[in-house]
């Protein structure tokens, strides 16, 4: 049994050896590791071989070289050059296996050894994926080695990215490999999976779309509210001022039971006397500000549009949770491989440098009309929410629902093998 | 029994109850056979349905070389893939040494030579036979040994690093019946073996055939190459229209067909005048009587052998002891091969003065065989290619009464207890 599975690895491996593609992206990969060996930061900015690159607001004191090497693997290495470019000619590369493999001619031969039909085509399937394999380890092996001298940090983690990618690109190849199956041609059957791409890309981007809008409205609704308490602060000591001011001149000037000191909330202990017990209702409080109605009516409408995102975005869950997640397969190696902390840190201090919010809290008095929301931070909590939103989804529903949707295509395929005629 | 699916052992189901060749004793005999088929059936449903085959009987003798042979879309190919598996039949009975039919481990037995074969470009001619040696299961070790020894027996030792690009048709072909023996297999199938192959090359794969034979393997071989396998047979089956028409020894296939043709020198009409006149008076105790005058309607009470001129013109008819006699120009044909019966012809021609130019023991040639079994013998013509459903199946069935002494079956339901087989 053995000597089949392994006769099939190696003719996989000669198949590869023979097209110029494979090669073409090898050296590709090399070139895209050399150009990352060429990237430094240091005390002043990024460097690009000797030159630096002072137009970016980063240095090595916000971010550490193994973390920027570390990012430019995930964000460039990883989620460009591997599961877009490097992906696309993998696809092109492998795309011909099955139609090559049921070609009148070829066919025959294969099938009139004693190998099933079923295990013919999974043993196949996996030694598609040896492109991919031997890509990405050569790729990451070259990374790790960059990492740990130019960063001066030996992350053996990285190698995370072999598995990961594979796993990301057997998604794509099953679906290729049973469209193979079924229209015989190989342009049919990678463009077809191109299309499905696409299709999950689109999907995964509106997912993330309709999660960043949530998150973005509840950053708006709480900073909304924030300000209609601070509106509701100031105007309720104002209020209480007034009031005050009333009772000492029904008093005739006489200190009632001691004035508000400034910074204490209406209701508090403000001293001896009637006035301390007495806050103002929200209806004296409302008709005082017309602001804080304003607030309140935007504040619901803001509720009504986060419904209907959490809504969508709980459908965009619920179609997804069947389908393969590639975008996210490959971010399952930042978890590992980035210290969030580190991160927002760094960003945190990125943000800083870049002029910062400078945000305070004081009382919005009547009449004082609230300032607009920051948009900017609603903006970066929005990113922020999504970030940790989909990092709360467990490895089980990226991965484990990706590969029950592989196994559920490889097994018409393996079926539908079986059963054909040739 | 009807069979689905084509993995492992679940295409073919075994024989139903009852059925020809069911039951122990019947299986302890089938093994004596390296394919034995009692009913073999397929039929492909599309658009239009096709009966490819109608009912396949057929036996291979073990250490033999058996020749398959018919005409474009008899079925041949189709047979030979449900045989490999490559193809799931709609109903199969039968054995495959000794195995049912369609399981996945037997094919470790067997080397098969496909029709059109096309091994990947990116390999070798020793990569070849390593990859499809492997998938027969042979060990490491075992293939290293065997490569070179069968790459030289077919004479592709110097080709063996070279890329399979860089090979001609012919040198594939060779290639291709080396990876058919790697793993040693007690049967061969060899789908048109000498296709594209010189003539150089054809006597090497003949003389190879022997060898196998030699070395008690079954060699079954698919081939349009009539005198290729006159040359190399033990047995052949002619499949028509997807049933089987003869199957036997070309000895036995040939043996009422054979004759004594007499050649008399002379102009045409002169020399039939003479056979007419020497014919009633040598037989003696008989008289020559034309069973026809080129009515068509009579063509089943022509000799075997009756060529469409003779038939044409109304030469041909029976003596009163039994043997056919056919005149066609200056030779006359007599049904017998005993030759003492023609003596009392010659004796007679030369009473007349007749020059006689040869007197030979004749056999039909396997080509003759062929071209009677694809020939409609109402019309004369060949019969279409393929086995479409319907009523054409009925012009097979003329072709067969007359090969089967007019057995009245048709279609798949009957083929199988047919087929014309002399069996010893």
């Amino acid at each position: 049994m053995m000597t089949q599975t392994w006769a099939i690895f190696v003719d996989a491996y000669r198949e590869l050896n023979s097209k110029k593609l494979f090669w073409i992206t090898m050296v590709l990969s090399g070139l895209v590791v050399a150009l990352f060996a060429c990237v430094g930061i240091d005390e002043r900015s990024p460097t690009f071989l000797w030159f630096h690159i002072d137009f970016l607001p980063i240095d090595s004191t916000m971010f550490s070289p193994a973390l920027l090497y570390k990012l430019l693997f995930l964000n460039l290495g990883l989620g460009v050059w591997l599961t877009w470019i490097a992906t696309i000619l993998a696809l092109i590369s492998t795309a011909p296996i099955f139609p090559d493999l049921i070609a009148g001619g070829a066919i025959e031969t294969v099938l009139s050894k004693p190998i099933s039909r079923t295990r013919l085509f999974l043993t196949k399937y996996a030694a598609g994926l040896l492109f991919v394999g031997l890509q990405v380890g050569v790729f990451t092996g070259a990374s790790f080695l960059v990492i740990g001298i130019r960063g001066g940090a030996w992350e053996p983690g990285l190698f995370l990215a072999v598995p990961i990618v594979v796993v990301f690109f057997s998604y794509l190849f099953a679906v290729c490999a049973v469209l193979g199956l079924m229209t015989r041609s190989t342009i049919a059957s990678l463009l077809l999976t191109i299309l499905f791409w696409f299709f999950l890309y689109l999907l995964n981007m509106a997912d993330a779309i309709f999660v960043s809008f949530r998150e973005q409205t509840e950053a708006e609704i709480a900073m909304r509210t924030a300000q209609i308490e601070r509106a509701e602060r100031g105007t309720s000591r104002m209020l209480v001022r007034q009031r005050e001011a009333e009772q000492r001149a029904e008093n005739g000037g006489e200190q009632p039971g001691g004035s508000l000191p400034d910074g204490a909330s209406p209701g508090e202990p403000a001293g001896e006397g009637t006035l301390a017990a007495w806050t103002p209702t929200a209806e004296e409080i409302d008709a005082a500000n017309p602001f804080i109605a304003q607030m309140r009516r935007d504040n619901e409408q803001s509720r009504d549009g986060l419904a209907q995102l959490e809504w969508w975005s709980g459908l965009m869950f619920a179609i997804k949770t069947p389908l393969p997640k590639t975008g996210e397969t490959i971010s399952l190696l930042s978890r590992t491989l980035i210290d969030m902390a580190e991160l927002e840190a760094a960003e945190a201090a990125a943000s800083e440098e870049d002029g910062g919010s400078g945000r305070d809290a004081p009382p919005l008095m009547p009449g004082q009309e609230p300032p607009e929301l920051d948009r900017e931070a609603i903006a970066e909590a929005g990113g922020r929410g999504t970030r940790d939103e989909f990092q709360s989804r467990s490895v089980w529903w990226v991965m484990g629902t990706s590969l029950a949707f592989e196994a559920a295509v490889l097994g018409f395929g393996a079926w539908r093998f079986s059963r054909r005629d040739f | 029994m009807t069979s689905s699916g084509n993995d492992g052992g679940a295409a073919v189901a075994s024989s139903a109850a009852g059925a020809a060749g069911t039951g122990a004793a019947a299986m302890a005999s089938r093994s004596d056979y390296a394919i034995d088929l009692a009913h073999v059936a397929k039929t492909y449903r599309g658009r239009k349905k096709v009966r490819a085959l109608r009912g396949i009987e057929m036996r291979v003798h073990r250490g033999e070389v058996f020749g398959l042979l018919g005409p474009n879309g008899a079925g041949k190919s189709t047979l030979v893939k449900i045989l490999m598996t490559v193809i799931s039949p709609s109903e199969c009975h039968g054995t495959m040494l000794g195995e049912q039919v369609g399981r996945k481990e037997t094919l470790g037995r067997v080397g098969y030579l496909a029709e059109h074969h096309r091994f990947p470009d990116y390999l070798t001619g020793a990569q070849v036979l390593d990859f499809f040696g492997a998938m027969a299961k042979v060990p490491g070790a075992e293939r290293k040994k065997r490569i070179p020894r069968l790459l030289e027996l077919v004479g592709m030792k110097d080709w063996a690093n070279q890329k399979i690009k860089s090979y001609s048709k012919g040198m594939r072909q060779r290639v291709g019946i080396a990876q058919a023996l790697m793993n040693e297999p007690d049967l061969i199938l060899l789908d048109e073996p000498t296709d594209g192959v010189d003539p150089v090359g054809r006597r090497d794969i003949r003389n190879l055939v022997q060898h196998l034979k030699d070395e008690g393997k079954t060699v079954f071989v698919n081939s349009h190459l009539l005198s290729e396998l006159e040359m190399v047979c033990d047995r052949v089956a002619i499949l028509v229209q997807g049933v089987v028409s003869k199957q036997g020894t070309l000895d036995e296939l040939t043996s009422d067909k054979k004759r004594y043709e007499i050649e008399v020198a002379g102009d045409a009409v002169q020399a039939q005048t003479a056979f007419r006149a020497a014919l009633p008076g040598a037989v003696g105790q008989g008289e020559f009587q034309p069973a026809m005058e080129g009515a068509a309607g009579h063509a089943a009470d022509a000799p075997p052998t009756s060529s469409p001129l003779a038939r044409r013109v109304g030469l041909h008819g029976n003596l009163a002891t039994g043997e056919w006699v056919e005149i066609e120009r200056n030779t006359l044909r007599v049904g017998t091969t005993d030759p003492a019966a023609i003596q009392p012809i010659l004796d007679g021609l030369r009473e007349r003065g007749v020059m006689i130019r040869s007197v030979r023991p004749m056999r039909p040639s396997l080509e003759d065989l062929f071209m009677e079994a694809v020939t409609d013998p109402m019309t004369g013509e060949v019969l279409k290619p393929g086995a479409a459903d319907g009523p054409g199946g009925g012009a097979r069935h003329s072709a067969r009464g007359l090969v089967d002494g007019g057995g009245g079956a048709t279609g798949a339901e009957s083929a199988g207890s047919s087929g014309g087989e002399v069996r010893p």
